[in-house]
């Protein structure tokens, strides 16, 4: 049983009644609430369109919102480019598309971040980013391109980027919906043992197994709001909300 | 052809596959030797022409008028100097290219096109100045500019890599600075006697010209583009008005009306006199179409690369300068360096408003009594010119492309 429960309830992440409209008018959030401990493992699960990537972007401001208020680790997301740019510093984000940086070598996608925004020196960043690289199983290709990588190789080096700035919270959006199905295994591998050394994670996921051995709790969001929030024991074998029990039966 | 097929065959011979390639079928052979007929007749003629009936007293006579125009002849020792210097910086460059070490793309290329172009130079520097039958002194200074080049180029070659590295890097940095020095030889000041652009012609005032309008529309042009997507209201309807008012108008009318507007719009001492305004009018054209190109390139770069820049706590200047414009950049070379080479085709414009550029004097020239008809000889002679400034700039950016192409570094990746 991998699920935890934090020790200390000390929340790093709390949304409050988090609404937001597109500029077309749609409404795509509609009051949403959640808070995250620091540790916890929190897997958004539901059907396409319902706002969960949507949800998970506004926590380090790719998306704005019209009502609320994100709060994360004290600060809170508002006009101010400087507070934003302080909270991406802190919180990593891994995305569908992977998103690596194609012109520049395995490595330089790395080390660009701690050393123009952390001012940090390159031969340490180095040295740590050839280390992360060997944690997630790809050291020997450190000095190749993306482009030469396969879709999960790929997204090892997105997540190991995003640890090099050694982040407090991490937000997948979907990391493994683009990969092809015998490459999923190697990255949700990689994220769980990145949950067992205590990372703080937030994953948008159709992986029904991940959620179920890696999540603290899992929560499932429907038309742009939370409609429940459990452990995942109790979310997939016996779910309170009638919405839920729908779209365990539709992903099977 | 199963000898091609196959990937355990030897490889065929050039010529073995040049022969299947042009005689594959009967229909195939006779189309090749039709083409091949008319195309050794065209050359045949051109060159009956050029050797036999040309008769090229008409360039002869006026070289110095087509290189410089009337350039002060006590202060062209100036551009001798210049010659000099920019031949001395590209037997250095050459020659710390040729030192590089064979890992890397540039080293791995240069060996056969290298000695090509060497060859091709000597070849030059050998035939041009007998042909216009310069005086002996001027011939000498010609190939003493070469051989500055070559010896420059050999010298680096064998002792380049012993140069630092920390030396090797400022090299790049010659060029600008020569630039700067180049415009204080030609145009005069700090202690040199002013020469007035009015007195430039001929391939220095199209060089000068466009050479100005070149480095300046680039930096003009990425600042419209990014304008024309900002999120700002203000800067983004500007960019658009802008881009869109240039690219309305001919570039000859505005040629015109720069002449008559420009001595109010840009602050004293700019644009002083009617080169100046010119140049400032080709920097402004062209900006508007670099800036199109540059936005071709920027909106080719998914948008999930500025969120991921973004993620991980870039800001906004540091994401567009380490990812997206590198991106981008390389999507636009092609179409930047073609606005380059037509900027430069376009300087031909100058001599509609009265400025002596190669096309100026080319028609100053052809007017003159003594060189009645003799229209062909110098046209062909231009054609030849601009083609090779054009191809110059068509080589450069192909290598550059080469250089920003990712797949292209991997393939040399230790």
């Amino acid at each position: 049983m991998a699920s935890r429960n934090p020790a200390v309830m000390d929340p790093i992440l709390e949304a409050r009644g988090v609404q937001k409209w597109y500029p077309n008018g749609y409404h795509a959030l509609r009051g949403v609430d959640l808070t995250v401990h620091r540790g916890e493992v929190v897997v958004i699960m539901g059907p396409s369109g319902s706002g969960k990537s949507t949800f998970i972007r506004t926590f380090n401001a790719l998306e704005d919102f019209q009502q609320g208020s994100i709060t994360i680790d004290g600060l809170s997301i508002n006009e101010d480019t400087r507070n934003i740019e302080a909270i991406r510093r802190e919180v990593g984000m891994v995305f569908q598309q992977f998103n690596l940086f194609p012109h520049l070598s395995v490595l330089d996608n790395l080390t660009l971040a701690p050393v123009l925004v952390r001012k940090r020196a390159k031969a340490q960043v180095e040295r740590e980013a050839l280390e992360l690289l060997e944690r997630v199983g790809i050291g020997e290709q450190a000095h190749k391109f993306p482009g030469q990588l396969s879709g999960g190789q790929q997204q090892r080096v997105a997540i190991a980027r995003s640890l090099c700035m050694e982040p407090r919270l991490m937000l997948f959006d979907e990391p493994t919906s683009a990969l092809d199905p015998e490459m999923v295994q190697e990255v949700l591998e990689v994220m769980q043992e990145l949950a067992a050394d205590g990372m703080t994670m937030v994953v948008v996921t159709h992986e029904v197994r991940f959620a179920r051995n890696v999540a603290s709790r899992v929560v499932l969001m429907a038309e742009g709001e939370v409609v429940e929030i459990a452990p995942p024991e109790q979310f997939f074998t016996a779910p309170s909300h009638p919405r839920t029990q729908q779209f365990l039966q539709q992903i099977g | 052809m199963p000898a091609l097929l196959s990937p355990l065959g030897p490889a065929p011979s050039r010529w073995k596959r040049l022969r299947s390639e042009l005689f594959g079928s009967r229909v195939d052979g006779l189309i090749s030797i039709a083409l091949g007929a008319a195309l050794v007749a065209i050359a045949f003629g051109l060159l009956k022409w050029t050797l036999f009936q040309a008769q090229w007293a008409v360039i002869q006579a006026n070289s110095t008028l087509f290189a410089v125009g009337r350039y002060p002849i006590e202060q062209q020792w100036r551009l001798w100097l210049l010659t000099a210097l920019l031949a001395a910086a590209t037997g250095l460059s050459w020659g710390l290219l040729r030192a590089l070490p064979r890992d890397q793309p540039s080293g791995q290329r240069w060996p056969f096109n290298d000695r090509l172009a060497a060859g091709v130079l000597v070849a030059l520097a050998l035939a041009v100045p007998l042909w216009l039958q310069l005086s002996l002194a001027i011939q000498l200074r010609w190939w003493g500019i070469t051989a500055l080049v070559l010896v420059l180029r050999w010298a680096l070659a064998r002792w380049g890599s012993d140069v630092p590295r920390r030396i090797q890097r400022l090299v790049p940095l010659l060029w600008p600075g020569l630039y700067l020095v180049g415009m204080v030889l030609i145009s005069g000041g700090l202690g040199l006697i002013q020469v007035a652009p009015a007195q430039w012609g001929g391939l220095l005032l199209t060089l000068v010209a466009s050479s100005f309008a070149i480095l300046l529309c680039f930096p003009l042009g990425l600042v419209l583009a990014l304008g024309r997507r900002s999120e700002l209201p203000l800067l983004r309807w500007g960019s658009v008005v802008y881009i869109e008012f240039i690219r309305g108008a001919p570039l000859i009318t505005l040629l015109f009306l720069g002449q008559n507007i420009l001595g109010f719009l840009l602050p004293g001492g700019l644009a002083p006199d009617r080169v100046w305004r010119a140049a400032w009018v080709l920097t402004f054209f062209a900006a508007a179409y670099v800036a199109e190109a540059l936005r071709s390139g920027l909106a080719a770069v998914p948008r999930g690369q500025l969120e991921a820049a973004q993620s991980l706590g870039m800001t906004m200047p540091q994401s567009l300068v380490q990812v997206v414009l590198p991106q981008a950049l390389r999507v636009a070379l092609p179409a930047v360096v073609g606005q380059f080479i037509t900027l430069l085709q376009d300087t031909t414009l100058l001599s509609l408003i009265g400025l002596l550029d190669l096309l100026g004097t080319a028609r100053a020239v052809m007017a003159n009594p003594a060189f009645l008809g003799k229209s062909a000889e110098v046209y062909l002679v231009l054609a030849v010119l601009f083609w090779g400034c054009c191809a110059a700039l068509g080589l450069g950016s192909r290598a550059l492309e080469t250089r920003l192409n990712p797949s292209e570094q991997a393939r040399y990746q230790r």
